[in-house]
Order: structure tokens, then sequence, then C-alpha cells
């Protein structure tokens, strides 16, 4: 069985040090959501935990850092739609009588 | 796959294709590109779910404790890393020890599956329907119930095809190659949880 | 050596009948299956049309026998002002989505992407027929919609809400005519997922031996990017419409804001947005325009290339501005949404991609006509309706200059200059698209040739019918006359009557052209005259396999590629034209590695 990203046979040690990672980032979550901010500064924080912990599994538990071709197509395929989506948001703040967040 | 697998109709397709691109394999292509069909409709719901939240004045805050949401999660990450193991084991030939990592990966599902069912079962005892909920615009526990209920969904989805592609591998009928691409599947449920976690979770967190 | 680049699944050829004809697994025989699909759904939406223009026309001119279609819709054989705009919203999703849609990317696309890129078939043949019939299902869902509670629903095939979700209070179709509407999308949209699924993956996976990326004809491209864009944009329309069937059975309230007074009733529901639907429906919807249309356009250049008998002037560049069609096209939705109290700033960034958009259209559009100025084109069926393509994308997207300004789209916006304006760019112009493919590849599909005589007479007068019941919309619209009016009788709109009786002889007309087409595809079939492999002395691969081509299409010896896709007239070559699986060395410069 071969195929291009073929996994080096090596032990758990790396995919173990970044469960480790992926576990810290999901804690920091946890700790933002304590911190005394309002909902959009701790929005903006856990979803930049958020995007790293998801690269973390990308990369190595889905092992798109073996393949670079791979890598840039689902990056820039699924970034463009995502972004794509982004436009609606200040009409939702509009509606709540300028509300900007809920609290 | 074995040279018996490649002949068809009475020819060997054998080096009659040309490289697949980025070397991957079509069934494993097919499997991103679900993932990316699949990451478009959590982010529609998502969105949706930021839009109403911006939009509701009485949006409510109903959560009062972590422990459940954070065992969950930790009991998700950790089935990414069990999936790991099976997969390396299918890959390095080791068919039981595959096995046996698949298998704890479906247990793990359905641990989670049954945590999240019991806090289900403890907001609808507080009074949350779909369309209705104690503590706020009854959007909430719309948005609540469809999104972790559409989430819910894959992670039930994902343990029966664990089931079934395990049983299968140890029967011999798929490869591990079919592991792997099962693994995939698994590792973006667990990705799509750590958006939700703290959007539907940690932001509604009453303090 | 790849183990897993050989075919995923493979199927021997079928035995029985219903494994052949029926729930085959075959490509080729889904495409058919998808053409004829789309055929009847065609039809099925032009009677629909005739039926609106005639009441346009002439408002009390009872249809006989139109009561059995519905008594409370049509008494005395006359619409009432709801059942047109039931007909009118079953006309455009039955056109979008299953003509549109289906014809020329899921027809044309299963039966030629995995020829053209050398495979056997697809990589999943199983997902393949389960697309196929998802899709069928969907659409008698739809059509039971005429047949149940008080019939389809009258909210546009853009389903606006709150309209689409307040349910019955609505008026007629408002409540089960919405929830089978949405299933049926729903559904439609699981179909489209199974398939592109497939069209990637054959792209990137399926090729055989020799075939780059590059070397692949302009038809497989646009059907690749079409499926890129289907992949993502079907993926954000289902879970929309299931929230929406939420807000009818499930007692939610997405899409209904708070305190709605409908009919001096104070709706039940809280808390939505109405305009969270349009969002996500647009994110749909526009990349969903260019899924119509991209296939057209490489139809055309398929065809255009064979018959002028030289390459476009760069087959790269064409490429590269279908995909940038394809980025912009999640980038412009909010165009639909200029009047919707959007906020104005983000029409302003609505209204900038937008006018960008047009550059990689004009660039096709500059490809096409550059490479056909001084060029011998024959003039044949096919030939002529991608000139007519062209005509109608070019009438189509001058009026999309105006409708991208926001200032201007005020004026023209929910009027008729906005109908015209699709149905000439998007609707005719793929329709012209489909044509062109029908009688480009019938040869190819059936083993025999249309008729010419007849294609060309179908052709006149489909195209200047078209420019007769389009062209007039634009004046409407300025005019003032608002869409989805069914009778005229504010003081300024009494003198566009005359124009609308027009407009309908011309649609009459028009139709009856294309019942000229649906006679030559049957009679064609059964009695045209029997082809050889490759009639019009084409190069890709469709042309070097046997007519029609073999279950695992290239029979006992799968094909190597040497050339590019468009190997015409080169110096110095044995014949006009070099095959793709030509093995003659030939000195190109330009040819693609």
């Amino acid at each position: 069985m071969t195929t291009a990203e073929t996994h080096k046979s090596s032990g758990m040690g790396k995919d173990l040090a970044i469960y480790l990672c992926m576990l810290v980032l999901a804690g920091i979550q946890f700790v933002i959501a304590f911190q005394n901010i309002s909902a959009q500064q701790m929005l903006e924080r856990m979803l930049i935990v958020a995007i790293l912990e998801a690269g973390l599994a990308l990369l190595f538990f889905m092992h798109l850092a073996d393949n670079r071709g791979l890598r840039w197509f689902v990056i820039i395929f699924t970034v463009a739609v995502i972004l794509g989506m982004q436009y609606g948001w200040t009409d939702s703040f509009r509606i709540a009588n300028g509300v900007t967040w809920a609290k | 796959m074995s040279q018996a697998d490649l002949t068809l109709h009475g020819h060997s397709t054998a080096g009659a294709m040309a490289e697949p691109t980025f070397s991957v394999p079509a069934k494993k292509m097919a499997m991103w590109l679900f993932i990316i069909a699949d990451t478009a409709t959590f982010a529609g719901c998502l969105f949706a779910y930021g839009f109403i939240r911006n939009a509701s004045q009485n949006w409510p805050r109903p959560f009062h404790s972590i422990t459940n949401v954070a065992v969950m999660t930790l009991i998700l990450l950790t089935s990414s890393l069990t999936m790991l193991v099976g997969v390396k084991a299918a890959q390095a030939g080791d068919k039981p020890k595959a096995f046996r990592w698949i298998m704890i990966t479906a247990v793990a599902g359905v641990l989670f599956a049954a945590l999240h069912l019991r806090e289900w079962m403890g907001m609808i005892a507080e009074g949350a329907t779909l369309f209705h909920n104690p503590w706020g615009t009854p959007l909430f526990s719309s948005l609540f119930f469809s999104i972790t209920g559409l989430h819910l969904l894959h992670v039930t989805g994902g343990v029966v095809a664990l089931i079934v592609v395990g049983v299968r591998y140890q029967g011999g009928r798929y490869k591990a190659d079919d592991i792997e691409i099962t693994g995939l599947y698994w590792h973006f449920v667990d990705l799509v949880w750590m958006f939700v976690v703290p959007l539907v979770y940690l932001l509604n967190l009453s303090h | 050596m790849h183990d897993m680049s050989a075919p995923a699944a493979h199927h021997g050829a079928p035995t029985s009948f219903i494994r052949k004809h029926v729930f085959s697994l075959d490509h080729k025989v889904i495409g058919k299956q998808y053409y004829a699909l789309a055929l009847l759904a065609a039809l099925i939406g032009m009677a629909l049309s005739w039926i609106m223009r005639i009441h346009l026309g002439w408002g009390n001119f009872a249809i006989p026998g139109l009561h059995l279609l519905s008594s409370t819709g049509a008494p005395g054989n006359v619409l009432t002002p709801e059942y047109y705009l039931q007909l009118m919203t079953m006309h455009g999703t039955i056109m979008v989505f299953f003509v549109l849609t289906t014809a020329p990317f899921a027809a044309f696309g299963n039966f030629f992407l995995p020829i053209q890129t050398g495979a056997e078939d697809m990589p999943f043949p199983h997902f393949n027929m389960m697309s196929f019939w998802v899709t069928f299902v969907g659409f008698w869902v739809l059509i039971a919609s005429f047949f149940v509670g008080d019939g389809p629903t009258l909210g546009g095939w853009t389903q606006y809400a709150p309209l689409s979700a307040i349910g019955s209070v609505g008026g007629p179709g408002q409540g089960l005519g919405v929830v089978l509407w949405a299933t049926s999308i729903a559904i439609f949209c699981i179909g489209q997922l199974l398939g592109s699924l497939n069209f990637i993956t054959t792209t990137l996976d399926m090729r055989c031996k020799g075939m780059s990326l590059m070397r692949l004809p302009l038809t497989a491209w646009a059907w690749f990017i079409t499926s890129v864009m289907g992949l993502t944009a079907f993926a954000v329309l289902m879970p929309a419409c299931i929230l929406l069937i939420l807000d009818h059975v499930a007692g939610t309230s997405f899409f209904v804001a708070s305190n709605l007074v409908i009919n001096d009733q104070v709706l039940p529901h809280s808390g939505g947005s109405t305009l969270l639907w349009q969002h996500l429906f647009w994110f749909f919807g526009h990349p969903e325009v260019y899924i119509a249309i991209v296939p057209g356009m490489g139809i055309v250049s398929h065809v255009l290339i064979t018959n002028m008998r030289k390459p476009m002037l760069s087959h790269r560049v064409l490429i590269y501005s279908m995909a940038a069609l394809a980025v912009l096209s999640y980038m412009v939705y909010g165009h639909h949404m200029f009047v919707s109290g959007m906020n104005p700033v983000s029409s302003l960034a609505f209204s900038f991609p937008t006018l960008v958009i047009t550059i990689p259209s004009t660039i096709v559009v500059l490809m096409w006509l550059g490479s056909l100025y001084g060029s011998k084109l024959q003039i044949n069926s096919a030939s002529l309706f991608s000139l007519g393509f062209i005509s109608m994308f070019i009438s189509g997207g001058v009026s999309g200059f105006f409708l991208a300004q926001p200032s201007i789209d005020i004026m023209l916006h929910a009027t008729y200059f906005v109908v015209g304006h699709f149905h000439l760019v998007m609707g005719v112009a793929a329709m012209f698209g489909i044509f062109a493919g029908t009688y480009f590849w019938f040869p190819k599909m059936t083993g025999r040739m249309m008729s010419e005589p007849l294609g060309k007479a179908h052709f006149w007068l489909s195209f200047v019918g078209a420019y007769c019941i389009f062209m007039p919309f634009h004046y409407l619209g300025i005019a003032g006359n608002v869409r989805r009016y069914q009778a005229f009788t504010d003081d300024y709109l009494i003198p566009l009557i005359p124009v609308h009786k027009f407009i309908t002889i011309a649609a009459l007309i028009t139709g009856f052209a294309q019942l000229i087409f649906v006679y030559n595809l049957i009679y064609s079939r059964f009695k045209g005259p029997v082809e050889t492999d490759n009639p019009w002395q084409g190069t890709s691969l469709e042309w070097s396999t046997a007519t029609p081509p073999p279950h695992n299409n290239f029979g006992a010896t799968m094909p190597v590629v040497y050339h590019d896709p468009y190997q015409y007239s080169v110096e110095g070559a044995s014949s006009d034209f070099v095959m793709q699986t030509s093995p003659e060395k030939i000195n190109n410069p330009n040819e693609e590695k």
C-alpha cells in the first residue's frame, strides 16, 4: 500500500505531541470563556484558537502537511467559499436596532 | 488492491492511466471533496447562527457549567488520536491492532453521543424545544438543536461507518486505504466540533 | 504505481434490462437519462410560460382545459392572480434547476466527461446512478405540488422569506406547496452533490495516459469548473432548504421576524431574520447562474473550434477566465439584494466584484470573436447555435453592466428589465448551448445524424424569436413595468399592453419552433442517416472511439494521448486534423507539454 503521503511508520511521538497541543488549545478556549471581556473580543480570540487547532488537525492528523498540491487545493477552495459567506454580517447588526453583538 | 482488482473487461488498466492529480487516488479525493462540501454546509449553518444571534435582542446564555462540554471535547479529541493509531496499524498491516483501535474510536463516538443526548435531555427537561425555551428568544434552541443535531448526525454516521469499515476490514473486504479515508471523515467531525464548542457553547456561558 | 489510481468501482457490461436502461451504472446511459429528464422538464416549463404569456396578453382569454390543472386556480379556464404566480414559480424552478442545471452540466457532462478524459467510467458509478434517480425523485416531488393541497407555491423560484416561511396564511400553496418545493430542492442538491463529486474525481484522477490537465478539451474544463462550483453552492442551499422546512413543520422561526402581521393576523413567529434567507439563498444562487452558463461556454468553444478548423487564440486564457468566473461568482451574490434592505455599504462591496466579473466574461467573448475573425467557419446547426449563444450572451451581458450598479439597479430592480437580462444571458444562452451540444454530439450519442434543414429552421426561428420576446422586456422594464404583475391596469401600464401582446405572439411562435427540435430529435433517433465514428472530423477523444461508444468507452485498449485537444490545420501534418490519440509527430510550437 503506497500513496504519495505514505506515513513514516515512525512511532506515535509526533502525533501525541500534536494531540497535546490540541488539548491545550481546546483548554485555552475554555479559559477565554471565563475572561471578563466583551462577546466580540471573546469571539475573536476563540476563533483564532479554533483556527489554530483546526490547522493542526488538518496538517498532521489529516496529513495535509505531506501533500503540497492537495493542501493548497483544499485550503484555497475552502477559505474562498467561507470568505464569500462573510458579506452578510452588517445586515444582522442593523436589524436589532443597532445592537452590534448580543450581550 | 490486488492485481485482480485492476483487471477490467479483460485488459489491465495498470499503467493505462495518467498519474492522479496531487497523487491522491479517486476515493480519497472524493472524501476530501465531501469534507469541503460539508464545511460549506456547516459554515452556512454557523453563519445563520451568528446572523440570528446578532440580530436578537434577548439572546440567552443558559449554560452554567462547562464540565459536560469539556468532557465531550476531550473524548472527541482523544478519539481522533485513537483513530490515528488504528490507521497507522492498518498501514503497517497489523490487522488485529487496527481493528481494536477502530472499535475503541467507535466506542468513544458512542460515549460522545451519549453525553450529548444526556445534555439534550437535561435541556428538554428544563423546557427547551425546537421552537421554545425558558431562557430567551426561541431561536436559541432552534439553532442550538439544529447545529448540534447536525453534528450529532455526523458523529452517528461516523460511528456506523467505523463499525462497518472496521468489520469489513477485519473480514478482508476493505483495505488500509479505506480505513485511512474513514479516518479523514472522523478527524473532520472532530474539526467541526472545535468551532461548534466556542460558538454555540462557550459564547453562551452565563457568568 | 498507485494502486488506487485504477477505477474505484468496476462493473462489467450489464445484461438485464433494468441494469442496462433503468438503474444503469453506465455514465453514458445516465447522461441520456438526464437529457430525457431535462427535455421533459423543458417542455413542461415552456407550456407553463405559454399559459402565463397568453394570460398577460389577453387576460380574459379562456384556455380550454386549463381548469383540469386546477379548478380553483383557473375557474372558467382563466387564471386567478395567485395561480398565475404559482405557475410562474414552477416555470422558474423547473427551468433553473431541472433544465439549465441538468442538461448542459449533468446530461452532456455525464456522457462526455469520462470519454474526453479517457476513462472507462466515472470512479463512483453507484453514486452516479443515485445522482440521477435522486434528481428524478426531486423532480416528481416538485411536480406533485401541482396536485396536492392548494397547488404549488407562489413565492417565485427564489422563495423570499417571510412569504415562503409563514405557511398557508401567505396564500395558496404557501403551506404544503413550499414544503414540497423545499423538499424537492434539498433532494436535488443531494443529487448534484453526488454528481459534482464524480465529475471532479473523474477530471483529477481518471485521465488516460498522456492526458495532462491542460490537454483536456475546453468542455471537460468547463464541466470541471462547474462541478467545483456545484460542490459548495448546493451544499449551502441544502441546509437553507432544511431550515425553511423546519419553519413550516417544526414551528421554528428562522426566517420570520417577530410581530409580523399578515391578513390582520399577528403571526406566532418571533425572532428570525428575513434577510438571512436571501443571504443563504443567493450564496447558492449566484454560483448557480454560472453553473448554468459555464458548461455552455465549454460546449460552444468546442463546437466552434471544430467548425473553424483551428484552435482558440488561447486555450489557457479561456480556462483561466472560466475559473475566474467561478471564483468571482462567490463574491457577487449581493447584487441580487440591492433593494432588499441590505446595508448600503454591502451594496458597494458587492457592486465592485460584480463589475470585475464582467472582465473574465468579456475576455471569453473576445476570445470567441477574435478566433472567429477571419476564420472559415463551417455553417451547420451546431455552429449556428454557438454563434447564437455568443450573441445572446453579449446582449444579455451588456444589461448586466447597468444592473451591477446599485444606483441604476434601484430603478430597474424587480422590473421586466431584470427578467429580460437573465432570460437572455442565462436562459436562452444556456439553452442555445444545449442545442449546439445536441446537434454536435447527437451522431456520437445515437449513431445517427440530425436533419440539418430542420436544425437551421429551428435556429433561425429560435434566434429571431428569442430576441423578439426578450428585447422588448428591457423596454418594458425601463418604462416601469414591474415583474410578476398578472394584469396591467394602472394608467402607465395600459399603453404597454400591445408590447405584451407582441411578446406573447413571439413566445407562441418560438415555442412551436422548439417542437421542430423535438420532432427532429425523435425522428433522427430512429430514421436519421447513419453516421461514421467521426462525422465532424474532430480531434478529442470522443471522436476516436466507436459510435455508440462501447460499455467501457474504448473497447479492448485504453487510449493514449499524444497531443493537445485541438490540433487543426497544423502545418506539415498529414491531414487537416491530428487526433489526440494519433502518435504522429507534429511540429507545433504552441503545444502543451
